[in-house]
């Protein structure tokens, strides 16, 4: 059997599953979206009711200050304060929509893994001849493309908000090679570790909702990194970017190989809960 | 050629305690083998070790003389196993479950599908999700899962496990008539008509193999037939005035049932019919009960144990 074969064959059937699941559908595709607007809705809240002068009279001036003079922002010497701050609150967004493949991913992950625990499939599965490696990747790519997706289209979303709110020329001077490392590298990468440890954490869970409990401790790092990115503690360059990257893909790695050990045949059926 | 499946010394321990322990038994090709044991008798664990599913933690079998714990995915290939509880998903149809686990195989998902469902009366429900299935329809889809890819070994854990009597026999029928095809089927079972209907032979385990034979020699073994007797009147009393006769062993009674096991069996019914009318009672109907698992089960282990002590 062609491996190529076998790994489509559980992708469509993961899609099929997903699609079936009023609540996966909404959390799949609603809940990104809602991550997108909401960081836009903040940023214009954040202006509106304090004004750009008061919020760079607090810790976050030094934050703003140290992120212009991490990149190379061309323009940077001709913008206002506020400017300023919409350039440097934008320059978030990249790293805060890492959520979104996050999120996406643990959905699948969950919801493939404690589904077939659920309804006993899994051990008529592995009677087949099915490697559990491929059942593994057929699963982890299923999430991984609507995980793109729907990244790319929250980049789209955050783009025309921005084109929304008057800021458009703005955006320019944020769409960096940066923003690419994020969308292209970054996300794919967070969008495979996530589905692993949620596989790991789906493999303990007798039900959806205690995987999902787990899930939010994946999540929570990211937060973590905004935030220090928000104090100015943490500031990304493409290179400590890619040197994140090349992180990522160790920790991938490292995690494919117990995901695969937990999703041993015997181990499955004598392990799990 | 050699054996279907051939178990050494079979043995599985989880932790401490031995679920199986030291199996030693073949199974010729094209041979019906039913495994019975009670609960907790180490069946389950046996099909799945024969299968591929875990690895012994000692001993070994071979499953067309291949080690079965060995290479899992080549030999998935060859065999089929009925779990002990048929999982799908439910928000699938009955044709696109099959579908998906034809995915697996190099066969014609959609031709193969079509056969079994038809041949075991699903082909208008296919498109019905699982959801809606009754545990009849789920165990006759589950079945033709494992038939799906003509495996040349058939693992079927309980296969006829609450089903009713109708779909039960329709399910025999079908096991019967895939071994006259040359299938070899291994089978584990409580009920025992079954296993003598279908099985050229049984395995009696409970952790180790009591033994191993044809179910009519099994019967030869365990002396005494019971006679149930049904009464018209209260049986206690004729029940008191039996239990002292020499040639009644064992004797039941609830209500107006008796049920006697004599020393010499059927030989020994007309005395005890007549002890029975000149104590007053009135006989509605006689007949003679086979064993059941249970009773041939306890008489075995009792021999076993009586063997083992001398
Ligand atoms: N994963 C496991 N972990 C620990 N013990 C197990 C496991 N699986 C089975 N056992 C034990 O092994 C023994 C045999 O179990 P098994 O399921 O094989 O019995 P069975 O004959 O199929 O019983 P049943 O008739 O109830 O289906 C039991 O004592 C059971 O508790
Ligand atoms: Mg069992």
């Amino acid at each position: 059997m062609r491996k190529t074969a076998v790994i489509a064959n559980v992708m469509r059937k993961e899609w099929l599953l997903i699609l079936r699941t009023p609540n996966n559908i909404f959390f799949v595709t609603m809940v990104p979206v809602l991550v997108t607007v909401q960081f836009l809705f903040y940023i214009w809240l954040a202006l509106r009711l304090a004004g750009a002068d008061i919020i760079m009279d607090t810790v976050l001036a030094g934050a703003v200050d140290r992120f212009f003079s991490s990149f190379e922002a061309a323009a940077s010497g001709t913008l206002d304060p506020e400017q300023k701050l919409l350039v440097f609150f934008f320059g978030l967004f990249p790293l805060y929509g890492l959520l979104i493949p996050c999120l996406v991913s643990l959905s699948f992950a969950t919801f493939g893994i404690v589904e077939e625990k659920m309804t006993k499939t899994l051990e008529p599965l592995l009677a087949t001849p099915v490697r559990t490696s491929d059942l593994l990747l057929g699963k982890a790519l299923a999430a991984l493309v609507p995980a793109a997706v729907m990244s790319f289209i929250c980049a789209g979303i955050f783009l025309l908000g921005t084109v929304v709110m008057g800021k458009g020329p703005l955006i320019g001077i944020v769409i960096t090679p940066r923003w690419w490392i994020f969308l292209f590298v970054l996300s794919p990468l967070f969008s495979l570790l996530t589905f692993m440890l949620g596989v790991a954490g789906s493999a303990r869970a007798a039900d959806v909702k205690s995987a999902q409990n787990f899930a939010v401790l994946v999540v929570l790092p990211i937060l973590g990194f905004v935030v220090l990115q928000v104090l100015g503690v943490l500031m990304f360059s493409p290179l400590t970017l890619l040197l994140l990257a090349a992180a990522l893909v160790c920790l991938n790695l490292i995690m494919l190989r117990i995901s695969v050990r937990i999703f041993k045949r015997e181990t499955i059926l004598t392990a799990w809960k | 050629m050699n054996n279907a499946i051939e178990a050494v010394g079979l043995t599985k321990r989880f932790g401490e305690i031995p679920a199986v322990e030291d199996l030693c038994f073949s199974v010729g090709r094209g041979e019906i083998l039913g495994l019975l044991g009670p609960n907790g008798a180490g069946k389950t664990t046996t099909a799945r070790l024969l299968a591929g599913m875990m690895a012994p933690t000692s001993g070994y079998a071979e499953v067309l003389g291949m080690k079965s714990d060995r290479d899992p995915e080549t030999l998935h290939r060859s065999i089929g196993l009925l779990t002990e509880t048929p999982g799908f998903y439910e928000r699938m149809t009955a044709l696109e479950n099959l579908l998906y686990f034809a995915g697996f195989y190099d066969i014609d998902g959609r031709t193969q599908a079509r056969r079994y469902l038809v041949l075991l009366g699903l082909w208008e429900k296919k498109d019905q999700k699982v959801s809606g299935f009754s545990k009849g329809m789920r165990h006759k889809l589950a079945l033709a899962r494992a038939l799906l890819h003509e495996p040349e070994i058939l693992f079927l854990d309980e296969p006829t496990a609450g089903l009713d009597p109708e779909a039960a026999q329709e399910v025999r029928s079908l096991i019967r008539g895939l071994n006259e095809r040359g299938r070899t089927v291994f089978l584990s079972t409580h009920n025992l008509e079954e296993a003598e209907q279908l099985c050229n032979r049984v395995a009696l385990i409970r952790t180790n193999l009591i033994l191993v034979d044809s179910v009519e020699n099994l019967r030869k073994n365990v002396s005494g037939e019971r006679i149930e007797i049904v009464l018209e009147n209260e049986g206690a009393e004729i029940a008191r005035t039996l239990r002292v006769l020499p040639f009644v062993r064992t004797l039941s009674v609830t209500d107006r049932i008796l049920v006697v096991e004599t020393k010499k069996g059927s030989a020994d019914t007309p005395e005890l019919i007549k002890r029975i009318v000149d104590s007053g009672g009135r006989i509605l109907s006689v007949k003679e009960r086979s064993q059941s698992l249970e009773d041939l089960y306890l008489i075995l282990i009792r021999n076993e144990t009586g063997k083992n002590d001398a």
